[in-house]
């Protein structure tokens, strides 16, 4: 589903570049669940983005189901992000001044969704993750892992292929990590869905079936 | 998709009340403020286009060149009108127009009436509808008169006024006129004003000037052949001038001069000093308005980008979320702008209340005459409105555009904020303090100005004499007046006028310019007509000889010039020395006054000449009067002037207060600039708060860590400060030579003017950098008292 190819990655600096990703090499299958561990610095949200049509490789080829991503135009991009990749985020990134609800149908709104299929989707969403008595109230009224949890219900409202999770759970406690990363499993398992995470925690790497660790850019064997 | 935007819009407004504050507040002034000056001008130069054939009609001039002098006028003689028809191909029409306060009498009532005395085709040139009667034979008779529908209602009240007769007193005596027509009420913003309208041949002295060429008396309208211009028709006219003027073609070519008929647009009469239907108004004026409404909208835009920028680089991490979830650029830009354009339409709304609620108030301070009702003007509407969307583009389009191309990753891991500096916000607000300071700056050279004409010495006594137009008086009148007033203890001396000296409540001025010969060469003068006691009255100083006195029966054939008047003639000792000024009696000087302003101080003093006549040329009384309680000396006279003219229509006045009048339009044009600079200042200083607040807030951090390491709170204002007011330093010396350019321009419209000082632009310069400082300060003093504890524990 994923095809990284020679990936490389740098920034300049004064006369000389800072290489972040070294011709990283990772195909990544449907259906699987990945975790991306490394220390600090070590490229690895890089390599999330790239993968999330984030950022640009400043070498190598990137195949997004078999297409090369650099020979896609704007528009082609913005259908990729509506459509068939879900984020999450560490700082969750609600939008403050829309309630839970607004917030999770907000990405169907981009998608031009009837608004009665909309009212449908968002619905069983809230349904599915208990959040129903919550769908009135602004993201600053909620604890930490419950922002969370509606990041997590609008990245799947689009009905994504895959779920790319930038240390989803890094401002958590563990008991609320828990619950997230068991969401994530159930995700990958019922509904198919591909999961790539970075995360500095082992536990939470147990939940997934691959672990990949990065180090200075490279993938370590 | 568009009701989640609004959503949003709406409760970013109510979140951050400051900017929502400033944003609308200082755009629904601006647009309230703009509104009042667009419709200002746009009424000026609307003046007279309601009249469908308003662009074939001409009013016509004279315009006499000598060698000394060029000479304009739209004084034109009787009979031109009649043979301007029958002689000059394209010639449709014509109408003579002479404008009198008609006295007119119903019953037991009398009225002064604003008549207009007009030759038959004037229905048919201008667009004046009749809501009685028919414009054929409306004005055929000589008895016949027009009214307008306001004068029938306070003449005949409820009475059907078709066929009614009204006396009125022409000439001095009264006459039977019937009513032939009903006009509908002129519109205001027409030249023409009436309340009645009859015969030309009813002028009081159509009699004198019947059939002569040499006696120059009404202004004349054409209306032209659709295919004639004004050029052609000015071209056409020159045999008829050849033809007809010829007594004064030899005068004029004495002095190798010439003489040409030229025409002004009916349209261009309202704003052309030339025109007789001239409002005063410089042509400028109108545009000044436009440019001081677009400088103030200019400015409240400027708040507005800035602001909306400030406010999105708070806002980037929803941005860079909205793009991860599939949004396109051109998306958040339409985003961004339908929260602009929420904010100025919650502006708009409120600048037409505001506007509502100023109107009166506006029209009474800068005497203007401006309704809404303007908007029932489609295209006036359709502007408006486009304008709007113009501004909403411009103010919320840029910020849009700017936020929607962030680099998404950036935005996501929030590294990017708001700057120190940015480029273009610094230059905006350098813009808007530029503004802000040319119009500070232009401000106090404008009352410089003003209050040097108003305090300069004019050469005669302007505060201790009173002036009463004599308007239809009877000719005795002024003598009737010395002997009343004889009695009055306070009255030193009494004197009568051709011209009044500035500009009495009656509103009329003048000249009267006349050249001759003497010794062979041509000379050129101002003719007043006087009467005893002139100089007396007015402590006028006589340099050489006397003044005209009674003792001396020769007076009559005397004349008293002034000190230009003598060194034009140039005679080492001018008493006694023969003028002949119309061939025909010779005319000895008697006596040198001292030059005095007898007119305004845009002008030099001109060569002058004073004669006597019968009290018939006097159009105005000057009483000295020398007293404790002015204002009561003043209603003494007034009573006594209505007792013996009961029909008096202006009242009397001070002098220093027609001096005063005389420079209405300047002290106008200071209110409004004056205001204008105001609010530019309060605007612009709204938007300079609401960016400080911004700054300090993103700059919290580096405050408190000043903080810790020891700096003091008055450092950190300093600091705070300092970059805000480099950018107002910047603005000064920008705006300084700007506000210098322009005022030096207008100053050249003053014979005597003021210099301008370098201290203006220092003044104007320190004052827009206190008002800044404070403003900052407001701001700055609250972030470095702030505990920098609570600004670091946040991280």
């Amino acid at each position: 589903m994923i095809q990284l190819q020679k990936i490389s990655k740098h920034y300049p600096v004064g006369f000389g570049k800072n290489d972040i990703l070294k011709d990283i090499d990772l195909t990544i299958n449907e259906g699987e669940f990945v975790s991306i561990m490394g220390p600090s610095g070590s490229g690895k949200s890089t390599l999330l983005h790239i993968m999330g049509l984030l950022e640009e490789p400043s070498e190598g080829q990137y195949l997004f189901e078999g297409e090369r991503v650099d020979k896609m135009n704007e528009k082609k991009r913005t259908q990729l992000h509506r459509g068939s990749i879900g984020f999450v985020f560490q700082a969750y990134h609600l939008i403050d001044e829309l309630t839970v609800y607004e917030n999770i149908e907000t990405p169907l709104l981009y998608k031009n969704i009837p608004s009665s299929e909309r009212k449908s989707r968002v619905a069983d969403v809230l349904d599915r993750f208990n959040m129903v008595a919550k769908k009135d109230l602004f993201p600053s009224q909620l604890s930490g892992g419950q922002q969370q949890l509606v990041g997590i219900a609008r990245a799947i409202i689009g009905e994504p292929r895959v779920i790319l999770a930038d240390e989803p759970t890094g401002n958590l406690h563990s008991d609320q990590a828990k619950i997230i990363m068991q969401l994530f499993k159930h995700l990958n398992e019922q509904d198919k869905i591909t999961i790539i995470q970075v995360t500095h925690s082992d536990v939470n790497a147990t939940y997934g079936n691959r672990v990949i660790q990065i180090r200075d850019g490279h993938i370590q064997p | 998709m568009l009701t989640s935007y609004l959503k949003i819009a709406w409760r970013n407004l109510r979140k951050q009340k400051v900017f929502a504050t400033v944003n609308i507040l200082g755009m629904s002034t601006a647009l309230c403020v703009a509104l009042l000056l667009s419709l200002t001008a746009y009424r000026e130069w609307t003046y007279d286009n309601f009249h469908e054939n308003g662009n074939q009609i001409y009013q016509l001039m004279t315009e006499e060149h000598g060698s000394f002098h060029t000479k304009k006028g739209t004084s034109m003689v009787e009979p031109l009108a009649a043979t301007l028809k029958k002689e000059v191909p394209g010639v449709v029409r014509t109408t003579r127009i002479g404008e009198v306060n008609m006295p007119v009498r119903y019953g037991a009532n009398h009225y002064y009436l604003e008549a207009q005395m007009v030759d038959a085709d004037f229905l048919q040139m201008f667009t004046f509808p009749l809501v009685a009667g028919n414009k054929q034979d409306a004005l055929q008779q000589l008895n016949q008169v027009i009214i307008t529908q306001k004068t029938a209602a306070s003449l005949f009240k409820q009475e059907e006024p078709v066929g009614k007769t009204i006396e009125v007193n022409l000439g001095g005596k009264w006459q039977p006129l019937i009513v032939s027509a009903v006009a509908a009420n002129v519109p205001d913003n027409s030249g023409l004003q009436f309340d009645l309208l009859t015969r030309f041949e009813n002028a009081p002295d159509y009699v004198e000037i019947k059939g002569k060429w040499d006696a120059a008396s009404y202004p004349l309208f054409v209306q032209l052949d659709p295919a004639v211009t004004g050029a052609l028709f000015e071209r056409s006219v020159i045999p008829i001038v050849h033809k007809y003027y010829v007594e004064k073609l030899t005068d004029i070519k004495k002095d190798e001069g010439t003489l040409v008929i030229k025409t002004i647009g009916l349209k261009d009469t309202h704003l052309n000093p030339d025109s007789s239907y001239y409002s005063g108004l410089n042509q400028f004026y109108p545009w000044l308005m436009v440019i001081l409404a677009t400088m103030i909208i200019g400015i409240a835009c400027i708040n507005f980008i800035n602001l909306s920028i400030a406010r999105a680089f708070g806002r980037s991490s929803e941005i860079g979320l909205r793009k991860s979830l599939g949004a396109m650029d051109s998306q958040l830009m339409i985003q961004f702008w339908s929260e602009a354009f929420l904010l100025c339409f919650f502006s708009f709304l409120l600048s037409i209340v505001f506007t509502v609620l100023v109107l009166p108030y506006y029209n009474r301070v800068f005497g203007h005459d401006v309704a809404l009702s303007l908007f029932h003007n489609p295209w006036l509407l359709l502007g408006a409105l486009t304008a709007f969307l113009t501004i909403t583009l411009l103010a919320g389009g840029y910020p849009a555009w700017k936020v929607a191309r962030l680099n998404i990753v950036q935005v996501l891991k929030g590294k990017l904020g708001l700057s120190k500096s940015s480029t273009m916000r610094n230059g905006l607000i350098v813009v808007q303090f530029v503004v802000a300071i040319v119009l500070i700056s232009c401000t106090t050279i404008i009352w410089q100005q003003l209050n040097f004409i108003q305090s300069a010495s004019l050469g005669y006594n302007a505060i201790q004499v009173i002036s009463i137009p004599i308007d239809n008086a009877p000719s005795n009148a002024l003598a009737a007046m010395r002997n009343s007033l004889a009695q009055l203890p306070e009255v030193q001396s009494v004197t009568g006028s051709m011209l009044n000296l500035g500009l009495g409540k009656d509103g009329s001025s003048g000249n009267w310019t006349r050249g001759f010969d003497y010794k062979g060469r041509p000379v050129s003068t101002q003719n007043i007509i006087v009467d005893y006691d002139y100089a007396k009255t007015l402590d006028l100083k006589i340099v050489a000889g006397r003044d005209f006195s009674r003792n001396y029966g020769t007076d009559s054939t005397a004349v008293v010039i002034n000190e230009l008047m003598a060194k034009q003639l140039g005679e080492k000792d001018p008493i006694g020395v023969e003028l002949m000024m119309n061939d025909k009696v010779p005319l000895h000087v008697i006596g040198v006054v001292k030059d005095y302003h007898f007119e305004s101080l845009r002008k030099k003093i001109d060569p002058l000449v004073m004669t006597m006549k019968d009290a018939s040329s006097l159009g105005y009384i000057f009483i000295k009067v020398q007293t404790n309680n002015p204002v009561n000396a003043l209603k003494k006279i007034q009573q006594t002037w209505r007792r013996i003219n009961p029909l008096a229509e202006h009242d009397a006045s001070f002098l220093d207060e027609n001096t005063q009048r005389m420079y209405r339009h300047e002290q106008r044009f200071s209110k409004i600039f004056m205001s204008g600079a105001l609010l530019a200042i309060i605007i612009s200083c709204m938007g300079l708060f609401a960016i400080a607040v911004l700054v300090m807030a993103h700059r919290q951090k580096e405050i408190g860590v000043r903080k810790v390491l020891g700096a003091s709170v008055s450092g950190i204002v300093l600091l705070l400060s300092k970059d805000f007011l480099r950018l107002v330093l910047v603005a000064v010396v920008i705006a300084s030579p700007v506000a210098w350019y322009f005022m030096h321009r207008w100053l050249q419209g003053f014979e005597f003017r003021v210099n301008i000082h370098w201290w203006v632009f220092v003044i104007a310069g320190v004052l827009a950098i206190c008002i800044a400082f404070v403003t900052i300060s407001l701001q700055s003093i609250k972030a470095a008292l702030a505990n920098p504890v609570n600004s670091l524990n946040r991280e």
